[in-house]
């Protein structure tokens, strides 16, 4: 872990989220290289570029105009070469049946978005070490769930 | 040692209509290893020993280009050269702990701190400092996190009941098995059951 | 009723009728057979008699022939030659007559044949003699004695089988005499006996006749009083009855339906086509809909249209019918009119008033929902921005900027945890949510886990009956639980380990006729008792109301909200919830979900 560059990547439209996300990071004892998209469809236009670098983990907000959250979700999903990249969902709280919803479609997690810095430091570094585990101990990726 | 990994693979031949077959695969990675890096190796004419699994002796000197070549060819079936002594380390810990974790031997959970230094030959104390220097996680937790990737394994099976899947992880009850589980990921057993289940179904129907 | 009914029908009657009729006839056959039986047997008697009557004559006959034929050779006197003869004569015609009168019995036939030989012989002597008679010689005396010897023994004979004639004659005429005896006893008892049937059967005819005729007058009687009854209770009530035999096609009304039509009674001729004049156009097919039913696959049902008086009025008419089959076995569609005008234009506005009323609580919820999630938003970043200062900027502050901040900070908090309840209030509502048969069993387990945390810090027992699988709103039963719970550990007795028992029964409405306002139903009763804190009972039932609490926020935090969630969700699920208590010894709350 301390040699490969973990890539992150964000998609949200807020600028005051996207500032917090990318100021947790510099803050996280992590090595990770951070890049963040404004909206769904900036989103997609990049995943689908045919050499497009893609990140190890996609934080993916729900609530954007246009093409929301849960749209990109479903449409990386099915496409075999992004499939395969580790989704969490970063979002305002939302209720117990709207979280197992979008694990359903097929998201590895689910962050509520947390109200203090701290815990958003923590929260974000556990869902990138938890995704390394996966990444490097041969564990399904499929079984990868997390609700924080 | 093996490693046995559940995968689901579902093959649709395309001169059966509407059949669709489900295997469940165990992988003897060992073997399978083993067999790239024999084909690996002998399509660079190196002449090897392999001294054990994820240790290789070349004979010969190579070249740097060759060993390059040979780090790229072996990095397309995602197998890396470890680089540094306490990498090699901390896998073998890894290994070690996965290996007690889903063998059907019951260790106490007191034990598994001497079960480990024995099986790698080194004190407990220097073992869990490397480990979490390496990944920044503790062997703790590590433990932890593969306890609950059996469990998911064993709900996916849907063979077995929670509480079963709790007494054969060694979970002194089943409240201390959801407890951590839920720690673990934020979801109960029984949601992540609900999940699997519905993330099945829909497939099926996208597949139908 | 069901034997009466039997009873009542032609078919028995026409039975009971044959009945009678063949047992009288069969009676009386056997009466007349035994008449002419009894004619028969005193003929026999007749003729017993006139045998043994000709015998007995036969016999004097034959003796006058031996008298004078004893005297003649005594007297040698002509005249008793004569007599003789003339004896002779007479034993005969006795003889044939005898003969014709055995004639039905052979044994006497062959009595008579050994009699008439016997004559004979006696005859042949005679003749002998009469020889020896014409004559003049003297007979030799020996000779005549021998004959008159021979004679005489003749004779005996001749009366001996007279006499055994006799007997025989008597043997059968005591046996006729018998059965004489025997029938005419018998014959008044058979003649009683088919008296009395027939007396029976004609009493029977007539009370069956007159109780016919009663129960005839009766029904008539209750017929008139319903025709009048029904006349004035179509008028008050609006409706009209009306008949349609359909096998011959023919409609009849009530004298009501033209006046629902706005006319007087009989302004028409009743039939579909002409009551089909009155139908509103677009109604037509409906009425025509029925016809078919009833016609071909007799039918009927329930319909609605409206029908448009000469007025121009628009009457709503509800039409029910019913198919009856009567006694001969035609089939009528008996029905009724109803004009439920009034109640349609009431219901209809009834229905607009609800429409709208629901299109406001959707605006209202979703204006609920998006508020509370909106609200969130900005706060979660004022509340982050704050803890960014604390960690980066609080060095520049000072003390009662710092102090000023933690005040910020606090109220932030407050406003989060309010957003968040009210956040999960508006979303326990019933619209698009799926009920399922789930075990509440499981739902419970759930609910424990997602407390596991709470369960375990205060090291709570709960206890549980087997509750029972109700159709429910999984989730939101699953957080009905959760509050609960979650309410009694956190209001538990300090230093007391919680102790929650859930109990789980079946009562009917009846039992908490204040609660429950349905009636005739039962509900499973589930309860939840801990020990906690409890509180006075003044409270019960505000405790349930939006933000209401009993204790300081710095006490026991909280919103207010949770028991009022509580109740949402009991009532989404059309059921009641409660709570007892007693201040420092626990509280009990009680869920009631109706069982279908």
């Amino acid at each position: 872990m301390q040699n490969e560059i973990i890539r992150v990547m964000l998609a949200d439209d807020d600028e005051d989220d996207r500032l917090f996300f990318t100021e947790a990071f510099q803050e996280i004892k992590i090595k990770t290289t951070v890049t963040t998209l404004n909206n769904g469809i900036e989103l997609m236009n990049y995943l689908n570029k045919e050499d497009a670098v893609l990140p190890h983990v996609l934080f993916l907000d729900l609530n954007m105009p246009g093409k929301t959250g849960l749209d990109c979700l479903r449409e990386i999903k099915s496409i075999d070469r992004l499939k395969n990249i580790a989704i969490a969902i970063y979002s305002t709280s939302a209720s117990d049946e709207d979280i197992e919803d979008t694990f359903v479609e097929g998201a590895n997690v689910y962050i509520k978005k947390p109200h203090e810095f701290s815990t958003l430091k923590n929260v974000l570094s556990d869902v990138i070490t938890l995704n390394w585990q996966y990444h490097t101990s041969g564990l399904n990726r499929d079984n990868f769930l997390l609700s924080i | 040692m093996v490693h046995a990994a559940a995968i689901l693979l579902y093959i649709s031949p395309k001169n059966i209509i509407f059949r669709q077959m489900k295997l469940y695969l165990k992988f003897d990675i060992n073997a399978v290893c083993r067999k790239v890096l024999q084909e690996q190796l002998e399509s660079l004419n190196l002449n090897y020993s392999i001294l054990g699994f994820g240790e290789v002796e070349i004979n010969n000197d190579p070249n740097s280009e060759t060993i390059k070549a040979l780090y790229q060819q072996l990095n397309e079936y995602g197998v890396s050269v470890v680089e540094s002594h306490k990498s090699v380390l901390v896998q073998k810990i890894k290994d070690a702990i996965v290996e007690m974790v889903y063998s059907d031997e019951k260790l106490s959970n007191a034990k598994t701190s001497a079960y480990l230094a024995d099986k790698i030959g080194q004190s407990y104390g220097y073992i869990s400092n490397l480990f979490s220097d390496v990944t920044y996680t503790s062997i703790a937790n590590f433990i932890i996190l593969q306890k609950v990737e059996r469990a998911k394994q064993l709900i996916l099976t849907n063979e077995l009941t929670i509480t079963e899947i709790a007494w054969k992880l060694n979970y002194s009850s089943v409240a201390h098995f959801s407890n951590q589980f839920k720690s673990a990921t934020g979801l109960t057993p029984s949601a992540f059951q609900r999940i699997i289940d519905k993330r099945k179904n829909a497939h099926l129907n996208k597949r139908a | 009723m069901n034997i009466n009914s039997i009873f009542n029908k032609s078919i028995l009657l026409k039975c009971i009728f044959a009945g009678s009729l063949f047992i009288l006839i069969f009676i009386s056959t056997f009466l007349y057979k035994h008449s002419q039986s009894l004619v028969d047997t005193s003929k026999l008697l007749v003729h017993s008699h006139r045998v043994n009557l000709e015998l007995e004559q036969l016999n004097s006959f034959l003796k006058d022939a031996e008298i004078n034929q004893t005297s003649y050779f005594v007297s040698r006197d002509t005249v008793f030659l004569t007599a003789f003869n003339d004896s002779r004569k007479r034993v005969s015609e006795s003889i044939s007559t005898l003969q014709v009168l055995t004639q039905d019995n052979l044994k006497q036939q062959n009595n008579l044949d050994s009699l008439i030989r016997l004559i004979k012989i006696r005859y042949n002597i005679l003749f002998e003699n009469s020889i020896n008679l014409n004559d003049s010689v003297q007979v030799s005396g020996k000779r005549f004695n021998q004959s008159l010897l021979e004679g005489k023994q003749v004779m005996q004979a001749i009366r001996n089988q007279i006499n055994d004639m006799i007997q025989l004659e008597n043997i059968y005429l005591l046996e006729r005499q018998e059965r004489y005896e025997h029938e005419t006893f018998l014959t008044p008892m058979y003649s009683l006996l088919l008296l009395l049937f027939s007396l029976v059967v004609f009493v029977f005819s007539y009370y069956k006749i007159n109780k016919d005729f009663e129960s005839l007058k009766k029904s008539n009687h209750i017929l008139k009083i319903a025709t009048e009854s029904m006349r004035h209770a179509e008028e008050i009530g609006g409706f009209s009855s009306w008949q349609w035999d359909l096998g011959s096609n023919t409609l009849t009304f009530s004298d009501n339906q033209y006046r629902l039509l706005g006319l007087e009674p009989n302004a028409f001729a009743p039939s579909i086509q002409s009551f089909a004049e009155f139908v509103h156009p677009e109604d037509k097919h409906i009425l025509l809909n029925g016809e078919n039913l009833a016609l071909h696959e007799h039918t009927s049902s329930v319909a609605f249209f409206r029908v448009i008086r000469k007025d121009g009025n628009i009457r709503y008419l509800k039409s029910m019918g019913k198919i009856l089959t009567d006694a001969a076995g035609n089939k009528i569609l008996i029905g009724i009119n109803n004009d439920i005008t009034e109640e349609y234009l009431i219901s209809k506005a009834l229905e607009d008033r609800n429409k709208e009323l629901e299109k406001s609580n959707k605006e209202l919820a979703s204006f609920n929902h998006v508020a509370s999630h909106d609200l969130q938003e900005p706060l979660r970043k004022i509340q982050t921005f704050i803890s960014r200062i604390n960690e980066k900027e609080i060095h520049t502050l000072s003390e009662q900027g710092k102090d000023y901040l933690q005040r910020i900070q606090v109220s932030a908090k407050r406003m989060r945890v309010l957003i968040d309840d009210l956040l999960l209030f508006s979303r326990t509502n019933k619209v698009e949510k799926i009920f399922e048969l789930t075990s509440l069993d499981h739902l419970l387990e759930q609910a424990m886990q997602e407390l596991t945390q709470q369960i375990e810090e205060t090291r709570a027992e709960i206890s549980s009956d087997q509750l029972p699988i109700v159709e429910v709103i999984p989730f939101q039963i699953q957080q009905l639980f959760i509050n609960l719970i979650a309410n009694s550990l956190k209001y538990c007795k300090p230093g007391v380990t919680p102790v929650i028992a859930i109990k789980s029964t079946i009562v009917d409405s009846a039992e908490y006729s204040n609660l429950i306002k349905e009636k005739n139903r039962k509900y499973y009763k589930i309860s939840l008792t801990d020990n906690g804190l409890g509180f006075e009972k003044q409270y019960e039932e505000a405790i349930f109301t939006l933000f209401y609490r009993l204790h300081n926020n710095s006490d026991y935090p909280g919103t207010g909200i949770g028991l009022a969630i509580c109740k949402k969700i009991v009532e989404n699920h059309e059921g009641y919830i409660n709570a007892e208590s007693e201040p420092g010894i626990g509280t009990t709350f009680s869920i009631f979900l109706p069982v279908k």
